[in-house]
C-alpha cells in the first residue's frame, strides 16, 4: 500500500510538440500557477458556443476531433493536438519508442481540399524542417505545404494536376 | 446632386461601406444579389437588391461587364462605383460605363489605363523625374554589359530571368568580382527553369518599406495627399497589417515624397482617389513602385488620421464637384493601424480556411472601428476573398494606438474558422513591430512563430483534454478505463505489477 500512495494518481497531456502537462486525479476544475489555484470552466450558451471561463475572461473553444486518446482542439484561435496518457500507458509508450527509436514517419497531409499544382520533392530526397514540398491550390491562393520536420522523403502519393480533399495524404518523411 | 442612385458592382465589406456614405449623403443604392452567397450581411444595406440568383455562370458577376451596365440601366442607376478587385482599375469597364451615360466613380478610363501598364508607367515617372530602381533596357547580352550597367546604377544589384519568376534565375550581385559568376548561373538557371537564357538587371532594394501615399484629384486639375501608410507587414505582397502614418518619414521626408505622388498623379490628369506606391531603403532614399486607381482596402487608417470620408470625396469628384480641401488644410491627427482578419491558418502557412461563421463578437470601444462583411451565420466562400473584418484601431499617437490595438484584438470573438487573429496578437508583441524597425522582409526573415499564445493557453487546452478525457473514459469512483476497443483495465493497478517485476 505504501507503493499506492507514492504512485500519485495523475494524468498527462502530451502536445504535439511533446510539452507535458499533468493533472492529479480526481480531476478538478482548477489549475495551478504558482502557488495558487485558478478556477477553470468549461462552458456553453446560445450566443458565444462552447468557451472556457479563466480568470474573468472567456476563451472560445472548440473539439475538430477525438480519436481514442487523442485530441485536436481548438482553443482561442489556435489548434492544440493532445495525447491523453496514464503513468501506465505513458511508461508503455516510450519502451516503445525506445525500442523503434525514433524513426517514426511524419504524414504530411492537405490541411484543405484543393488542387496539387506541384509536387516540389522526390522520393529519396533530403528535406529540411520548414521547406515547402507541395504547392496546394485553394481558393484561389497558392499555398506551400511545408515538411514539419527534417528527413527524407520516403512516399509521394500527391499527383500534379489531381484535386485532393482535407487529410488526404501528401507526402511521407522518415527524419 | 447629378449622381442619384449608385449600382455597387461589389460585395463584402466594401459594398457595405460605399452604402454607408451613399445613406449619409441621401443617394440610393442597388446591390446584386448572387447564387453564391444569396443571403449576405451586403444586400441588408442597399435601397434596392438586383436578384442574379438566377445567373450561375462561373465567371462572377462582378467581372461581367456587359451584365453590370445592364443591370445599372434596368435599376436606373446613373453611377457606378466599383470598389476594389473585380473590375476597380478595368479602363474597359469605366469607358463602358461612361458610353452609356453612367457615372464611373473613379478616374479616367485614360488614367486606369496608362497606371496599369508598367512600361507606360515606368516611361511616366522617369519623364517626371520620379526616383525609380534603376536597371538595364531590356535584356542584358553578357557580363561586361550587366557590369556597365551596375557600376552605372550601384551595387547591389538583382539579375532577372526575362521569362521568370518564383525566385528562379534571380541572383543579388554586390559587388563587380560577382557578376561574371552570378551571371552565368541566373542564365544557365533561366535556361534550364524557362527556356530562355535572357536576363535584365535591376537595382537591388534590400529590406525595404512600403509606404504610399493617399491621393485625391478632382476634374478641375486639382491634386492633394492626404499622407501615407505604411504596408510593409505583408506576406508573399498580401498586405496585413496596415498603419498611418509611418514612423519612418518626417514632415521633410512626406512633403517630398508626397509631392512626387502628386506629380504622377498630374502626369495622367488624375481625378479620384488613388495611391502611389514607394519602396523605401534604410538610408532613406525613395523608389516609385506603381499607382493603384482604385479606393485600397487599407483606405481607413488615412480615414482616421485625416478625419476625411474617401468615398464620400470620391462620389463629390465623380459629380464633378471641385476639392473643398487645399494640401494645407490636410492635417494628420493621432495613428491609426488596420488589421486584416481572414479566415486563415496561420499554423499551416496562413492557408485559407473557408467556413461558416458560428459566432461573432467585435469590440465597440470608441477606438475601434469595424469594417466588415460577415456576421453571424454569414459564409466565408471559397470563391472570394478569405477577409472577415478589418479592425481599425486608433491612438493618440503609436505608442498608445498599439496598446489600443492589443487590447482591441483580445475582445474579438469569432468562431467557425480559423482567423489570423493569433498572427496580430504576435506581431503587437513583436520588439521589432513595436520598434518600427521592420521591413517587407519581417514576415520571412524574422519570424520564427507566425502566432502568440500566452503558456497559460497551452495549460487550459491542456485542461480541456484530459476533461474530454475523463469524462469518456473514467467513472468518478472506480478509475478504470474503458480504451474503446473493448479491454478494461485498471491502469494503476497494471503499473504497480509491471514495477513489481
Amino acid at each position: 500500500m505504501a507503493n499506492d500512495k507514492l504512485q500519485k494518481k495523475k494524468l498527462y497531456a502530451i502536445s504535439s510538440e511533446n510539452r507535458q502537462f499533468s493533472f492529479t486525479l480526481p480531476f478538478k476544475h482548477k489549475i495551478r500557477i504558482g502557488k495558487r489555484d485558478y478556477e477553470v470552466k468549461l462552458k456553453a450558451d446560445e450566443k458565444l458556443g462552447t468557451y472556457i471561463l479563466w480568470k474573468n475572461r472567456k476563451y472560445p473553444v472548440e473539439i475538430i476531433r477525438s480519436r481514442q486518446n487523442k485530441y485536436e482542439l481548438l482553443f482561442n484561435d489556435i489548434s492544440y493536438t493532445f495525447t491523453v496518457e496514464t503513468p501506465f500507458s505513458l511508461q508503455r509508450k516510450k519502451v516503445l519508442n525506445s525500442q523503434k527509436g525514433k524513426a517514426t514517419s511524419e504524414y504530411i497531409k492537405a490541411p484543405m481540399p484543393g488542387k496539387i499544382i506541384d509536387v516540389l520533392v522526390r522520393e529519396g530526397a533530403v528535406v529540411q524542417r520548414g521547406e515547402p514540398v507541395v504547392i496546394l491550390e485553394a481558393m484561389k491562393m497558392q499555398n506551400e505545404i511545408l515538411s514539419p520536420v527534417s528527413g527524407t522523403v520516403v512516399k509521394i502519393s500527391a499527383k500534379p494536376n489531381t484535386n485532393v480533399m482535407k487529410d488526404d495524404l501528401l507526402v511521407e518523411i522518415k527524419p | 446632386m447629378k449622381i442619384k442612385r449608385i449600382l455597387i458592382a461589389n460585395r463584402g465589406e466594401i459594398a457595405i461601406r460605399i452604402m454607408k456614405t451613399a445613406r449619409l449623403m441621401k443617394i440610393e443604392t442597388v446591390a446584386v444579389k448572387t447564387a453564391v452567397e444569396p443571403n449576405a450581411m451586403y444586400l441588408s444595406s442597399a435601397d434596392i437588391i438586383f436578384d442574379n440568383t438566377e445567373d450561375t455562370s462561373e465567371i462572377p458577376v462582378f467581372l461581367d461587364i456587359e451584365k453590370l451596365i445592364a443591370i445599372a440601366l434596368k435599376t436606373g442607376a446613373n453611377a457606378v462605383h466599383p470598389g476594389y478587385g473585380f473590375l476597380a482599375e478595368n479602363a474597359y469597364f469605366a469607358q463602358k460605363c461612361i458610353d452609356n451615360n453612367i457615372i464611373f466613380i473613379g478616374p479616367s478610363p485614360d488614367a486606369i489605363y496608362k497606371m496599369g501598364n508598367k512600361t507606360i508607367a515606368r516611361n511616366l515617372a522617369l519623364q517626371n523625374g520620379i526616383p525609380m530602381a534603376m536597371g538595364s533596357q531590356g535584356n542584358i547580352a553578357n557580363d561586361e554589359e550587366a557590369v556597365a550597367i551596375a557600376e552605372k546604377i550601384g551595387y547591389p544589384v538583382i539579375i532577372k530571368a526575362a521569362s521568370g519568376g518564383g525566385g528562379r534565375g534571380m541572383r543579388i550581385v554586390r559587388k563587380k568580382d560577382e557578376m561574371e559568376k552570378m551571371f552565368t548561373i541566373a542564365s544557365k538557371e533561366a535556361e534550364k527553369s524557362f527556356n530562355d537564357p535572357s536576363v535584365f538587371i535591376e537595382k537591388y532594394i534590400e529590406n525595404p518599406k512600403h509606404i504610399e501615399f493617399q491621393i485625391l484629384g478632382d476634374t478641375k486639375g486639382n491634386v492633394i495627399h492626404l499622407g501615407e501608410r505604411e504596408c510593409s507587414i505583408q506576406r508573399k505582397h498580401q498586405k496585413l497589417l496596415e498603419e498611418a502614418p509611418s514612423g519612418a518619414l518626417d514632415a521633410k521626408l512626406r512633403k517630398k515624397m508626397g509631392s512626387m505622388a502628386i506629380q504622377i498623379a498630374k502626369a495622367v490628369n488624375y481625378y479620384s482617389a488613388g495611391t502611389v506606391e514607394f519602396l523605401l531603403d534604410s538610408d532613406k532614399n525613395f523608389y516609385f513602385m506603381e499607382m493603384n486607381t482604385r479606393i485600397q482596402v487599407e483606405h481607413p487608417v488615412t480615414e482616421v488620421i485625416t478625419g476625411i470620408d474617401l468615398i464620400e470625396q470620391q462620389i463629390r469628384i465623380a459629380n464633378g464637384e471641385a476639392l473643398k480641401y487645399k494640401q494645407e488644410d490636410i492635417r494628420l491627427t493621432g495613428w491609426a493601424i488596420e488589421c486584416r482578419i481572414n479566415a486563415e491558418d496561420v499554423q499551416s502557412g496562413f492557408a485559407p480556411d473557408p467556413g461558416k461563421i458560428e459566432s461573432l463578437s467585435m469590440p465597440t470601444d470608441p477606438c475601434v472601428r469595424v469594417d466588415t462583411g460577415v456576421q453571424r451565420g454569414s459564409s466565408i466562400v471559397a470563391s472570394y476573398d478569405s477577409m472577415i473584418a478589418k479592425l481599425i484601431v486608433k491612438g493618440k499617437d503609436r505608442k498608445d494606438c498599439l496598446k489600443n490595438t492589443k487590447m482591441a484584438l483580445d475582445k474579438v470573438w469569432i468562431k467557425g474558422t480559423k482567423t489570423t487573429l493569433p498572427f496580430f496578437r504576435m506581431l503587437v508583441r513583436h520588439p521589432k513591430f513595436q520598434n518600427g524597425s521592420f521591413t517587407t522582409a519581417f514576415i520571412e526573415k524574422d519570424l520564427e512563430k507566425y502566432y502568440f499564445n500566452a503558456e497559460y493557453e497551452e495549460m487550459l487546452a491542456a485542461w480541456l483534454a484530459v476533461k474530454l478525457f475523463v469524462e469518456e473514459n473514467l467513472n468518478d469512483d472506480s478509475i478504470s478505463i474503458d480504451y474503446k476497443h473493448g479491454k478494461e483495465m485498471n491502469p494503476w493497478l497494471l503499473n504497480k505489477r509491471i514495477s513489481q517485476f
